[in-house]
């Protein structure tokens, strides 16, 4: 089928996401909550655009809105840049110390909304943290309350008894909010020092001990001492000692 | 002539010590049977809400048709007695504005013009017992429906014109339509008893008061679009009415009114209920189903709808208790005779919580299409001391202010929206001069800022950001370019959040702003709250040659900041006096005047 983004002809699939269709046309539209392993979300609205159907406006989040019919799509009409200024300026008021808000209020020429209170950080409470690690399994940290005193936090707000320093939540997280130290031997996330295993044969990072073993226990195995590589490598020589054998 | 005393057992009575007028009642009638007065069969039973709870406990005696209003338990001999000489106690009836005391419910001021069809069994049978509701006609339309179609059934509904009570006023038979059109199965049906409005209790009293109405509806709409498995979901505050739900449930069950084959009819539905958490988001259609499968009860995005993909991914119709209580008459009566209630677009009637500055308050039904000024002069007797009438709020947080130019308007599904306001789910506060309509939109702003999710940016944010400027506004340090500001948040909000929380969250701000711009701007400009209730922005002082030096202001200041004694004009001491308006409210004789500040 076709849409209109733009004013520019697209074509794309029933049921397809408004975004994915604009970025396949290189129509730029600005993202923070929407991550390609977690889809869904659809929080932090900075991706709106303006559907018109059927001589209907509305105003839908590209990043979760399917595209069912034929349509005419604005992402940058002055209505919405106003509505995209309005939240860019209220995250900003959220999270005064990110550099990718900054960055967008800029773009969007969003002055901010009153003096920024500098304590308040960087997170803009997207929850894409918590989902990324309830996903994979360890579900360490969660949001609490409601409304505007909502936060993401680990249980009692101590460093998480559950983390095991995957740091999934720190990549995924749009505005670098959780703080996440790495050296040769060491990780540091959510206040917690993890030590990192290396591979026994060649000596790769290959992640932290608590990793290994959340991974091992699900797959019912052994903790691995050996890298994937490696590992593949070792498989291989046995493989051709059976088959030299015979 | 057996006679029986209806004494109502609804929350307020209850609070207001009706289960003693019972105790009171059986004990005295035992005694009066030991005395030999055998013609007096009084019998008690114990019904819902009447809706007129300021005035509890309220006990009805039929056949003899005689209300009595404010019953405390030593009145009981006197009701007894009176009772067996055919006589009235003329104290315990309803004295209307004139003075005249009034004897017949019906003739009562507050329900002669009242028109009952959700509320048709509260307060005149006993929820508790599932013989009364059949011997009013209960279940009589589900014996019915067991012999209609699916599709019959749906075209009763679509042709009685009714839209949901929930607030959005969706066609409930085109709605059941969409569900019974898609064939995946299971399919549910779910009634959405959260009802999280701040001073609203219109489904509360259908719940406690007549719950096997709402059961039947549920059972009605599963044998439409073929659910086997329902659910309640109520608030968990509401003690009374999960009692009583859980109650009817088992009866109607053992009565196979529900249950594996209904009625023998091979058909089966289980109905259950689930307690809210208590959050008025989870009012919401899709962060109710949330609650229900065990997740965080947070909406999300409805571009697919729920009647097509609602709990467990399966198709869901989610209707209100009051949209419920209806079903049952417009199966038995034909959803044409429905359809000549109310108005063309708004049939039937609806339920509304009239409460505030208004002389009598509580559930009100009537057709739709009433006007505002008949709910609250005719019915609700006008404003309390006969103030002036400033604004009625309809419709909770998403609801707006309506002033007094606009009180002839219909009330009905879509003529408040034009005006900004909206009917809503059936909440009504009064407010007279003395609310300050900025303060009103702070109030709800700043409730809906503890009850929002959380999940999107223009929401918690948005409404973050009102609240911050609204309070400045009321404390005095509003600035020019406030309300233009507001007005684009308010914009963003209403068309960019999530949910529907979130997208109507704006009306009480924009409603206020439309119809009370100019309170707003003396707040901002002249530091000065009109209605006198910014305390930063008001001063109290007496008026020496209105003070009648009765001492009630005195009594009433919570800082003990008013001085005087009898003779003399009291005083306030300006030092430690809080601009709580308390002592204004108390004072008879309109001697408390509020002033700005800065006209000091
Ligand atoms: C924040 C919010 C709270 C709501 N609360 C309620 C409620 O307490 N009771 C209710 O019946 N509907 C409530 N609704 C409306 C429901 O989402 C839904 O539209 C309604 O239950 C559908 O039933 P109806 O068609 O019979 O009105 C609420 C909606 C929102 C957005
Ligand atoms: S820490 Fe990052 S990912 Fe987590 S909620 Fe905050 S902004 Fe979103
Ligand atoms: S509009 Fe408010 S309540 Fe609705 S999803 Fe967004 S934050 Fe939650
Ligand atoms: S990127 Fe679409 S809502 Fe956040």
């Amino acid at each position: 089928m076709n849409i209109v983004i733009d004013g520019k002809s697209c074509t794309c699939e029933p049921g397809e996401f408004l975004l994915e269709v604009a970025r396949r046309n290189g129509i730029y539209i600005p993202t923070l909550c929407n991550h390609e392993g977690l889809l869904g979300q659809g929080c932090c609205r900075v991706c709106i655009v303006e559907v018109v159907e059927r001589g209907w406006s509305k105003t839908v989040v590209s990043c979760i809105y399917p595209v069912l019919n034929e349509c005419e799509v604005h992402t940058n009409n002055e209505k919405i840049k106003q509505q995209r200024g309005i939240i860019l300026r209220l995250l900003q008021k959220r999270a005064p110390q990110s550099e990718i808000i900054a960055a967008l209020c800029k773009a969007y020429s969003a002055p901010a909304l009153d003096k920024l209170n500098e304590k308040d950080g960087k997170c803009i409470i997207c929850g894409l943290c918590v989902r990324a690690c309830s996903t994979l399994g360890a579900g360490a940290i969660a949001t609490v309350n409601r409304g505007i005193t909502k936060e993401i936090a680990p249980p009692f707000n101590e460093p998480p008894a559950d983390c095991i320093g995957c740091g999934s939540c720190a990549r995924v997280c749009p505005t670098k909010a959780i703080e996440y130290h790495e050296n040769e031997t060491t990780r540091t996330v959510w206040e917690k020092t993890f030590t990192l295993v290396h591979c026994a044969s060649c000596g790769a990072q290959m992640g932290t001990q608590e990793e290994l073993n959340f991974a091992a226990e699900k797959a019912g195995t052994e903790p691995s001492t050996l890298c994937d590589a490696c590992r593949k490598k070792q498989l291989a020589l046995v493989m051709a000692d059976v088959y030299s054998a015979t | 002539m057996k006679r029986t005393l209806l004494v109502c057992c609804g929350t307020g009575c209850l609070a207001n010590g009706s289960e003693q007028v019972v105790q009171a009642l059986e004990n005295a009638i035992n005694k009066m049977g030991v005395m030999g007065q055998i013609e007096v069969k009084a019998h008690i039973k114990r019904t819902g809400c009447n809706g007129f709870c300021e005035n509890g406990p309220i006990v009805q005696i039929l056949p003899d048709d005689i209300s009595y209003y404010k019953v405390k338990p030593h009145d009981a001999q006197d009701i007894l007695s009176a009772l067996q000489e055919n006589k009235v106690v003329e104290r315990l009836l309803y004295k209307n504005e004139n003075g005249e005391r009034i004897k017949s419910k019906l003739e009562n001021p507050f329900y002669k013009p009242q028109y009952k069809i959700a509320l048709r069994n509260i307060g005149e049978i006993d929820p508790g017992n599932i013989e009364d509701y059949i011997s009013r006609g209960g279940y009589e339309a589900l014996t019915k429906a067991l012999n209609m179609s699916g599709s019959e059934i749906i075209e009763q509904v679509e042709l009685s014109g009714l839209r949901g009570r929930g607030g959005a006023g969706f066609p409930t038979g085109r709605k059941w339509r969409t569900a019974a059109g898609y064939d995946v199965f299971p399919k549910y049906v779910v009634c959405n008893g959260d009802e999280g409005d701040p001073g609203a209790f219109m489904d509360r009293s259908i719940l406690e008061g007549d719950p096997h109405s709402v059961i039947e509806g549920m059972a009605i709409c599963a044998l439409a679009i073929g659910a086997t498995e329902g659910f309640l979901y109520i608030r968990d505050e509401y003690g009374l009415a999960l009692k009583n739900v859980n109650a009817a449930l088992a009866s109607a069950l053992e009565l196979g009114f529900l249950g594996k084959n209904i009625m023998g009819s091979g058909k089966a539905l289980n109905l259950s209920v689930v307690r809210g958490g208590g959050a008025f988001v989870c009012g919401e259609s899709t962060a109710l189903m949330a609650s229900i499968e065990g997740r965080v009860g947070e909406p999300r995005a409805k571009y697919i709808r729920s009647v097509q993909r609602g709990l467990w991914d399966c198709p869901t119709v989610l209707n209100n208790v009051e949209t419920f209580a209806n079903i049952p008459v417009i199966i038995r009566d034909g959803g044409p005779l429905y359809a000549t209630l109310g108005t063309k677009t708004s049939s039937g009637t609806k339920v509304f919580a009239l409460v505030g500055k208004v002389k009598r308050t509580g559930l009100v039904e009537v057709q739709m299409g009433a006007t505002l000024r008949h709910l609250i002069f005719d019915i609700g007797g006008g404003i309390i001391d006969d103030r002036p009438f400033k604004a009625v709020q309809t419709g909770g947080p998403s609801g707006g202010c309506i002033p007094s130019a606009m009180l002839d308007l219909p009330v009905d599904f879509d003529t408040l929206t034009q005006y900004g306001a909206m009917m809503g789910s059936g909440g009504m506060i009064v407010m007279d001069d003395r609310d300050c309509m900025v303060e009103v939109a702070r109030y709800y702003v700043k409730f809906l800022t503890e009850e929002s999710c959380g999940k999107c940016t223009p929401c918690r944010e948005g409404l973050r950001h009102m609240l911050d400027i609204l309070t400045g506004i009321c404390e005095g340090r509003g600035q020019d370019g406030d309300l233009e500001l507001l007005e684009q948040l308010c914009q963003t909000i209403a068309e960019s959040s999530l949910c529907a929380l979130g997208k109507s969250a704006p009306n009480p701000v924009l409603t206020t702003l439309k119809y009370f711009r100019d309170e707003y701007e003396a707040h901002i400009h002249n530091k000065y709250c009109p209605a006198g209730v910014c305390s930063k922005l008001t001063t109290f002082v007496i008026e020496k040659n209105k003070c009648k030096s009765c001492g009630l202001c005195k009594k009433n200041c919570p800082v003990n900041a008013i001085r005087g004694e009898k003779g003399q004009a009291y005083e306030i001491d300006q030092r430690s006096c809080i601009a709580c308006g308390s002592c204004r409210q108390a004072c008879r004789f309109e001697a408390i005047l509020a002033q700005g500040r800065a006209q000091k």
